[in-house]
């Protein structure tokens, strides 16, 4: 849980003009909110999140402190009062029910503000009380105040207060708060124009969550859970958020309630920080080696294919994991493993995985310079890793797989859905709908019936060929002959159960008293769609079945239409035409 | 007994929660059993029976997950059951056409001909759109969006309030889930993830209590029949309970400001505090109606909560289909017979008037001849039928040599039965409390003033904002001159 500022921790802060700054807390530091102004980072840390901080201009004489934590009762000040009179229920009405104060006096000119700007540039030189008496001040010498309904003066108090006022609010740097970042201030296209809402439906459709514990795991002695195949185009923030579902993308998250029963103590130095391990779910009681094998967990851990020869994890730095050097400590150096579509689909092409470094005997080991025994060591636990995680990854079994690609998804799908586990969730989400329709159309009903059939007629002709050379008639159709098939149909249609597509706007609501209503703007831009599927696994037998006398009487006698059940509806179940 | 919703394993099993999906958004709940001793009479033990077949558990059990399973030969002649059952029962096996009924079945399961299902293990997501519905039902669009911005996280406690048909609840314990509770001191050592319960109907308390246990969740979500407007949420005894310390909050009732009074840090008369005392709190109340939103708000306001925001969900399920215009498609179902484009739409105008000139033509030469008029009617039908073959044929045959699965344009539109509101969302965070004590502490652990620029020895406070009155001081010469140096120009 977000408790506290911790030293060295990326927080975000969310400034009056209602921007977010993400911010590196480093001890001993100044933090420079532009004209907002700047504060040590000291007098942050330590404090809990979701604190507003007023910047004041004299520091404290006795321990220089600069900032005031503004009470909720002062945040809510206005409205509480303006509840208070009257409920805010009514607008001001004169005694024949017409409102008292329209806009129809109003004349739109400047002249309205008597204060000039060399006179404000100097008021904001020279003023305290972290602009609160410069907005008194421009209210002061608006001439038509008096002439404003009570909304219209208290939309041009907020309009003041973004501008001068000097506060800011410290909230913890989440998958949340960064995806809302990344979409209003900088690059929305970098993370494919991902809303928060896509986020969390992305999570839900992919079934993603934390895998278990591993003790008890073996006690069923069913394969590992939580392994999820993650493609992800947007540096890394579909990995976040997957492993903030997975309990595995914040280093400090056991913390807390270590703390909460040992101590009263609110804060923790930086050497407190190796405690994280008991936060690691197939972690045995015992303490952890020196060194936790990287990429080695087992259950509850992300498979991240990527189409480089490096992954794009550029995002996971808010969370203080770095791609390049990455932190023992964090959970996802064991649990976030990468690999590259050329080693998943032809791991002999690359040459760390094929080319197995040379084993030195302990003795010749010995007699090197450390420089060069430690790079031997590290080559060999390269190869070592690489051949695991790509071995691991090509026997699939994987819980669920998420998408989120600037690639074909059809092509992703068409390699990553055999690697899953039967019911395992399939979750795509696309800016667009093109490439999802496209998908959809894939795994549409009519498809699914005409792969069924000819795959049928495949197998019939070879068992007939097989009976014709050598009498046996127990053949089984190999991927060559299927490759025809898969020229016409693209990806097996059959492998995925009801094909879904959706999608899903969150509209923002002002709340105030005598004033709710829908907010008057929101983003427009890239919609956002997901597509939806379950992994199944299509019997035999249903094959065989399909060869009863019924049915192949009916393909005998209409061999050149595929299908009857083109118009069955939006249903799966092919089945129906019979 | 582990969960099928949190950790399913390879395999169905016996006495575990299996979802039979027939056809999308058709699914079945069941448990496997070999026996039932409610439906007793099938000599294969415990049948489901569909519209798409009959389906003996022992065909169910054991199998991989996602496998395809088809439908057996059940003898439901012999059964001792009442008639009407059996009458409904019928009309239903017609509807899944081929069965085979008169023949006695063997103790296997023997296959039909036709029929089949597919095994799914249980998600939060199947099990809200085929529970029993019992109140309204949170839907995956708007839990999906509240669990995200609850910050529920493995390990996370979540408070329920109003379990009503337990979607929410399944949801949540899949947000908050990190390991079952044992005695193991490793899982003593860290946080639990946990939901607490609370349910104010005491029949869908214990429907929700069973549910839980049935699905294996027993230690993760407890269950509370519990009127909370009234008696608070701390676990076990409303006023000396345990506190569940919980890091969420969802409140699903029609008054939620009622509630709100006991999700304070510091309860009146000395209470426990159910919130936990080390992370900010969030929450999230879930009303229909704009006026409950007010009253919600404001009252989270009286008490302090910050960051309050209210949103509503619109999702909307898209249905793409291909959809076929075209004359060839005459005697195609589910297509549109109509021009495709302005070139098909003239040839088969120009056909059509090349045969009714034709018709004219021999019109006139009938009325010189004299002859009766239904015989050369007749020869124009004729010409004409066989004019219409000539212009269709080509145009038919190229559509049929394109399959089907590829004809006509690919097309997207919402499906027909919007939901257009599900309810208002509140959210809003509580800070952990900051008392005036720990600031202090706070203040002598971190120096306020000691400050370290990268370059040099650290500066005081007064120093720095020496500098940066300097810095404005030079920024403000410049700027003056660079307005007397525009004056002058």
């Amino acid at each position: 849980m977000h408790s506290y500022v911790r030293p060295h921790q990326f927080v975000a802060l969310r400034l009056p003009s209602e921007f977010t700054k993400i911010q590196k807390i480093e001890p001993d530091s100044t933090v420079f909110l532009g004209k907002f102004g700047s504060f040590p980072a000291n007098q942050i840390i330590g404090r809990p999140f979701y604190l507003t901080f007023e910047i004041l201009d004299d520091a404290d004489e006795k321990d220089g402190s600069c900032l005031r934590i503004v009470p909720a009762a002062e945040l809510h000040a206005e409205t509480l009062i303006e509840e208070g009179e009257g409920d805010g229920e009514e607008l001001d009405t004169n005694e024949d029910g017409t409102p008292m104060r329209t806009n129809r006096e109003i004349v739109d000119d400047a002249s309205t503000q008597k204060l000039t700007w060399e006179e404000i540039e100097a008021l904001k030189k020279e003023s305290s009380g972290a602009g609160r008496d410069i907005i008194s001040k421009l209210l002061e010498s608006h001439q038509a105040l008096d002439q404003k309904t009570s909304f219209s003066l208290a939309k041009y108090m907020l309009r003041k207060r973004r501008k001068y006022m000097k506060r800011f609010t410290v909230l913890p740097l989440d998958v949340s708060i960064l995806t809302n970042h990344m979409m209003e201030d900088q690059g929305a296209a970098r993370i494919m124009e991902m809303r928060d809402e896509m986020i969390g439906l992305l999570g839900c459709w992919g079934n993603v969550h934390h895998g278990g514990d591993a003790s008890l795991e073996e006690a069923i002695a069913a394969k590992p859970n939580g392994r999820y195949l993650v493609v992800d185009d947007t540096g890394g923030l579909v990995v976040a958020a997957m492993a903030e579902r997975m309990g595995i993308l914040y280093p400090h998250d056991g913390d807390d309630y270590e703390e909460q029963e040992s101590s009263d103590e609110p804060k923790k130095n930086e050497a407190g920080q190796a405690q994280d391990d008991e936060q690691q779910p197939t972690e045995s009681s015992t303490r952890r080696p020196a060194r936790p094998g990287h990429m080695s967990a087992s259950g509850n851990s992300i498979t991240f294919l990527h189409p480089n020869k490096q992954p794009n994890l550029s995002l996971l730095k808010y969370f203080g994991y770095n791609q390049d050097s990455p932190d023992e400590t964090h959970p996802l150096h064991k649990h976030l493993k990468t690999i590259s579509w050329l080693q998943l689909l032809d791991p002999n092409a690359d040459p760390i995985y094929s080319e197995e470094p040379e084993i030195i005997p302990d003795s010749e080991l010995y007699t090197m310079k450390s420089n060069k025994r430690g790079a031997y060591h590290r080559k060999r636990n390269r190869w070592a890793r690489v051949q695991s995680v790509v071995n691991e990854a090509r026997a699939g079994e994987f819980d669920g797989l998420i998408v989120a690609t600037v690639m074909d998804p059809s092509s992703v799908l068409k390699y990553a859905v055999p690697l899953l586990a039967g019911s395992a969730h399939v979750a795509v989400y696309s800016p667009s709908i093109e490439p999802l329709t496209e998908l959809m159309d894939l795994y549409s009903t009519p498809r699914k019936t005409a792969f069924i059939s000819q795959k049928q007629q495949l197998k019939e002709q070879k068992q007939q060929q097989a009976s014709d050379q050598n009498g046996a008639n127990e053949t089984e159709l190999q991927d060559s002959d299927l490759s025809e098939l898969m020229d016409e149909f693209y990806l097996d249609p059959t492998l995925l159960l009801a094909p879904t597509l959706q999608n899903s706007r969150v509209r923002p609501w002002q709340v105030l008293p005598g004033r709710t209503h829908p907010q008057m703007s929101m983003r427009g831009g890239a919609e956002g769609y997901i597509f939806h599927g379950v992994r199944v696994i299509p019997t035999q037998q249903t094959v065989q079945a399909a060869g009863n006398p019924s049915r192949k009487k009916r393909k005998v006698t209409a061999p050149q239409t595929p299908t009857t059940a083109v118009d069955s509806g939006s249903g799966v179940d092919v089945e129906m035409k019979s | 007994m582990p969960s099928p919703f949190l950790t399913p394993g390879a395999q169905s099993q016996l006495d575990r929660l299996a979802l039979l999906q027939l056809r999308r958004d058709q699914t079945i709940p069941t448990i496997l059993q070999l026996h039932d001793e409610k439906d007793a009479g099938y000599k294969e033990g415990k049948v489901t029976n569909t519209r798409f077949g009959s389906f003996p558990h022992s065909t169910l059990c054991d199998q991989p997950w996602g496998s395809q399973i088809i439908a057996s030969k059940v003898d439901t002649g012999s059964r001792g059951r009442t008639q009407s059952k059996k009458l409904k029962r019928k009309a239903d096996e017609l509807d899944s056409s081929t069965q085979a009924e008169d023949k006695p079945s063997p103790q296997t399961p023997v296959a039909a001909s036709s029929g089949f299902l597919h095994l799914l293990y249980p998600t939060p997501e199947l099990w809200t759109a085929s529970l029993p519905h019992r109140t309204q039902v949170v839907y995956t669009p708007d839990y999906s969006y509240i669990l995200h911005r609850l910050r529920a996280r493995p390990g996370s406690t979540v408070i329920e309030a109003g379990a009503g048909s337990g979607s929410f609840t399944h949801a949540s314990v899949r947000a908050v889930f990190n390991g079952y509770p044992s005695d193991d001191h490793s899982t003593k050592r860290r946080r639990l993830g946990k939901v607490c319960s609370f349910e104010f109907h005491a029949q869908r308390a214990e429907k929700v209590r069973v549910e839980v246990s049935e699905h294996g969740l027993d230690g993760l979500v407890e269950v509370t029949h519990r009127d909370v407007y009234e008696d608070g949420f701390l676990l076990g005894d409303p006023k000396t309970g345990k506190s569940p310390k919980a890091n969420a909050i969802f409140l699903d009732l029609p008054a939620p400001w009622l509630a709100l009074k006991h999700l304070v840090r510091n309860p009146p008369e000395g209470a426990e505090s159910p919130l936990d005392p080390t992370s900010p709190v969030y929450i999230c109340t879930f009303s229909p109606c704009l006026e409950q939103v007010q009253r919600t708000v404001s009252t989270l306001r009286q008490l302090g909560w910050l960051g309050i925001s209210m949103v509503e969900v619109n999702n909307r399920r898209i249905e793409v289909k291909r959809e076929r215009v075209g004359l060839e498609y005459e005697n195609t179902r589910g297509t549109i017979i109509f021009p495709k484009s302005v070139d098909e739409a003239v040839d088969r105008t120009r056909a059509l008037e090349e045969r009714s000139q034709l018709f004219r033509a021999a019109q006139t030469q009938s009325d010189g001849d004299s002859t009766p008029a239904p015989k050369t009617e007749n020869q124009a039908k004729g010409g004409d039928s066989a004019s219409k073959t000539e212009t269709d044929t080509p145009a038919r045959q190229q559509g049929y040599e394109v399959p089907v699965y590829k004809q006509g344009r690919v097309m997207t539109r919402s499906e027909i039965d919007l939901k257009n509101h599900t309810s208002y969302l509140v959210f809003a965070v509580l800070p952990r409390e900051w008392t005036e004590e720990d600031e202090k502490r706070c203040r002598e652990k971190w120096p306020s003033n000691r400050v370290q620029e990268p370059q040099g020895p650290p500066k005081s406070k007064k120093q720095l904002k020496r500098e940066t009155k300097e810095q404005r001081d030079l920024q403000k010469k410049e700027q003056s001159q660079l307005e007397t140096e525009s004056q002058k120009e």
